[in-house]
């Protein structure tokens, strides 16, 4: 080994031809390529920054303010690293609109879930922070996004990389701990966030209830909860300063 | 004489959701018979329509004392042979109780198979062979004589003495202007829904026949097998006729969508431009739906703006296999890329487009489906109705598939279920490959929500996708499970 580091997210961004000042200080991420092209629809006079290894971002305005929007990651290791190029791309604030699974009975599918807090069943973080590391999510993005929503749940998101080991042991186990929702990249997401002190915090819309047994992910509440989410979480530009 | 159009309570195609739609065969003979015979007392009940169960039918069929009771469909949307038990079960029904009252049924799977059903069909007098228009009419005038002599009436099968005869062919109708249009006024027009949500929901049918005559199609099973390829002899209704009975829809009855179930709406390009002019000079605008094939859509590339302008917001494309040996041997006569080019235009011109396509030819295996499905998929209409194949009696591939049957039960004949097994697949296989597809299909990322959110299809498109997501379940459970819909 050469260097202290293979390959720096300095060395990732400019080997896309990335320049300073190309992404804007607030970031509305997605997980799915085709829920970002929804959000893309949101901005005006979009300018694509870079389309890589499968993630794409593009950078416009929304009512005048400079706005990004992309796909950030489908699981907490990929997830890891766009959110390091978000923020070493000079992104400030930082949304994630996502989906996840309902650890609470009365949380439906439809609803959302504010992420305040996670648990970390991820395998990337511990390269970044130690094991007792709590990452958690900026209160005041947090009541914003409140304000914009109803059926809205503040708690702790617990995220797992194995999704066909979601036993009902270690779903109760992180229900005692807090968790109120499960998904695959909350704790990575504002892990990196927190280590570059940036504004961040993510809002699930709920795919499926682990308690009652509910799949909605192709059910007509889940797609239009999402659309929701995307139509009116922009909403929150206008309240930034 | 009294004369009773009667639907009896069922249900419909689990694929269009709460799909309540008009009888349009009954409001055509009801039109013709008061038309030709008005002394003849003219009746309609609509079970379906007014959610009315067998005893409140009874109830009121005794009220009215029905000489001749009418039963039959020529759409498919209602489950086509899935209908014959419904049928036959009201006809049992009104024999017990009001014996004396004759039962005629016709149109899809009797008009190609009246005796053998007459055979097997105790409640049933009287099945029309063949197109129902004028035989229907003309049997209930000579039933009305003191002495009616039966064997006069063309295109009938009936009883004598206890041994099922046929009459004589009946030649087809000429002229579809001729005929009035259908008896609106006698139906509950504000009780039918399509699509769920859709209200005021109209079908409508303003042809007959299709001169493709694919080997396969259901559209044979309407049809005398004594005429020469009847199904292939097309017949219109003028593009001014059209109009003229949509302005009745709209305005009379204020309908909300129409589904105009013509086979091949746009064979003859002049009739296509008739209808649009006519739309345009009386400012009629109401949302549309029709199936066209693929070739005439290219040579009429430009006239779909002008129809997306009057209303033309979904469109059908039959396509059926991918193959094109496959699509010679059926008689298709259309080209994979033709539909491919057709879905883009479709879509440039904000139509959704329905492909439809099909599973269980005798040589299907897995891959062939899977292989079959990526092309659909990779021409990407916005949604696929795939059918499975139902070996209808009266079809010419009718003596080819019969060894394949494995379900007699005509409840579960509506293309949903699988009925038939291939050479290589069992019919589980084939309704769990069915299952795939549909699934495959609709869960491709964004699919779904390319049509629940573009700005530009119509809202009403809209619906028919909510429609089909509520009911993508039950699609599955019906291809794979023994659950009955129609
Ligand atoms: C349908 C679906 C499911 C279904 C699949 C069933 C089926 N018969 O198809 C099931 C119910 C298994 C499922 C489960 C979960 N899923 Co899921 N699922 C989807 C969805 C909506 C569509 C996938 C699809 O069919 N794509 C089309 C087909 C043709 O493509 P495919 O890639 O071949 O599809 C297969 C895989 O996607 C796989 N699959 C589905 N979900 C998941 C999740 C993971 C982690 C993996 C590895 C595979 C996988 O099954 C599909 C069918 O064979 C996607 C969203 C999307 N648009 O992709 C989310 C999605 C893939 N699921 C996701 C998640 C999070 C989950 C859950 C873990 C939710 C949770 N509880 O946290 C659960 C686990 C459920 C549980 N209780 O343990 C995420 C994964 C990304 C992420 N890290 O967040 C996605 C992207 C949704 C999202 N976040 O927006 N899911
Ligand atoms: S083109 Fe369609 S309606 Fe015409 S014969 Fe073929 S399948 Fe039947």
């Amino acid at each position: 080994m050469n260097r202290a580091i293979h390959i720096s997210p300095k060395d990732l961004l400019y080997s896309m031809q990335f320049k300073d000042g190309d992404f804007a200080d607030i970031a509305i991420v997605c997980g799915q390529p085709q829920r970002a092209m929804l959000a893309l629809e949101k901005i005006e006079n979009p300018v694509k920054n870079f389309s890589a290894f499968g993630y794409t971002f593009w950078t416009g305005k929304y009512n005048g303010r400079p706005v990004t929007v992309g796909n950030g990651g489908f699981y907490a290791p990929d997830s890891a690293v766009a959110t390091e190029l978000l923020c070493v791309g000079g992104v400030n604030n930082i949304i994630r609109l996502g989906s996840c699974g309902s650890l609470k009975k009365e949380i439906v599918v439809g609803d959302y879930v504010i992420a305040e807090k996670a648990l970390r069943g991820d395998g990337v973080t511990k390269y970044y922070v130690d094991e007792s590391y709590i990452p958690t999510s900026d209160i005041d993005l947090n009541n914003k996004l409140c304000n914009l929503f109803e059926n809205t749940y503040k708690g702790m998101v617990w995220t797992t990389d194995a999704l066909l080991k979601e036993t009902k042991e270690i779903v109760n186990d992180v229900i005692n701990k807090g968790a109120i929702a499960v998904d695959m990249i909350t704790s990575a997401f504002l892990t990196i966030a927190n280590v570059y002190k940036k504004k961040a915090t993510a809002l699930l819309v709920v795919s499926d209830n682990l308690i009652t047994g509910e799949l909605g992910f192709s059910s007509i509440k889940f797609f239009d909860a999402e659309k929701k989410m995307i139509d009116k979480s922009f909403a929150i530009i206008d309240e930034l300063l | 004489m009294k004369v009773l159009f009667l639907q009896p309570p069922m249900g419909g195609w689990v694929t269009w959701g709460k799909h309540i739609a008009i009888n349009v065969n009954h409001a055509q003979l009801a039109a013709n018979l008061r038309e030709w015979y008005p002394n003849i007392d003219v009746h309609v009940l609509d079970c379906r329509a007014l959610e009315i169960d067998e005893n409140t039918m009874i109830k009121i069929l005794k009220d009215i004392d029905p000489n001749l009771v009418y039963m039959g469909d020529a759409l498919q949307t209602t489950g086509v042979a899935a209908i014959h038990p419904r049928y036959k079960r009201a006809a049992d029904l009104i024999k017990s109780n009001l014996p004396n009252t004759k039962i005629c049924v016709g149109g899809f799977f009797y008009g190609a198979n009246a005796q053998n059903i007459l055979e097997e069909t105790e409640s049933f007098d009287f099945i029309i062979a063949g197109e129902t228009e004028a035989t229907m009419p003309e049997l209930a005038k000579e039933l009305s004589k003191g002495d009616p002599n039966i064997s006069v009436v063309k295109g009938l099968t009936y009883r004598d003495n206890g041994s099922v005869k046929m009459t004589d062919y009946r030649p087809l109708i000429k002229n579809l202007d001729e005929l009035p249009l259908p008896a609106y006024d006698l139906f509950p027009m504000d009780k039918y829904v399509g699509f769920n949500y859709v209200k005021k929901y109209v079908e409508t049918y303003h042809s007959r026949g299709c001169p493709n005559g694919c080997l396969f199609c259901v559209g044979w099973s309407n049809y005398d097998k004594r005429g020469k390829n009847d199904w292939t002899k097309y017949r219109i209704r003028s593009g001014k006729r059209v109009v003229d009975e949509l302005e009745i829809l709209v305005k009379k009855y204020g309908a909300k969508f129409v589904c105009i179930m013509d086979e091949d709406f746009n064979v003859y390009r002049p009739r296509v431009e008739e209808f649009i002019d006519e739309m345009n000079k009386r400012n009629l605008n109401v949302p549309f739906f029709f199936m066209g094939r693929a070739p005439y859509h290219l040579r009429d590339k430009d006239l779909l703006k002008p129809l997306r302008e009057i209303g033309f917001v979904c469109g059908l494309i039959g396509l059926e296999a991918v193959d094109e040996e496959t699509l010679k041997k059926l008689h298709k006569n259309v080209q994979v890329d033709q539909v491919a080019e057709v879905v883009n235009l479709f879509r440039e011109n904000n139509i959704m487009s329905v492909t439809t396509w099909m599973v269980g030819y005798p040589d299907d295996d897995e891959s062939k489906i899977k292989n079959r499905f990526e092309r659909i998929d990779a021409i990407d209409p916005d949604m696929m109705a795939l059918q499975i194949m139902t070996p209808l009696p009266g079809i010419p591939m009718y003596d080819e598939l019969k060894p394949f049957i494995q379900e007699w039960n005509l409840e579960k004949w509506d293309f949903q279920h699988a009925v038939i097994n291939t050479k290589h697949l069992s019919r589980e296989d084939l309704g769990r490959l069915a299952a795939w597809a549909n699934r495959e299909f609709y869960s491709k990322p964004g699919r779904i929500q390319r049509i629940l959110y573009d700005k530009n299809y119509h809202p009403l498109c809209k619906l028919i996708a909510r429609c089909y997501v509520e009911t993508a379940d039950k699609h599955a459970q019906a291809a794979m499970k023994n659950e009955v819909f129609v």
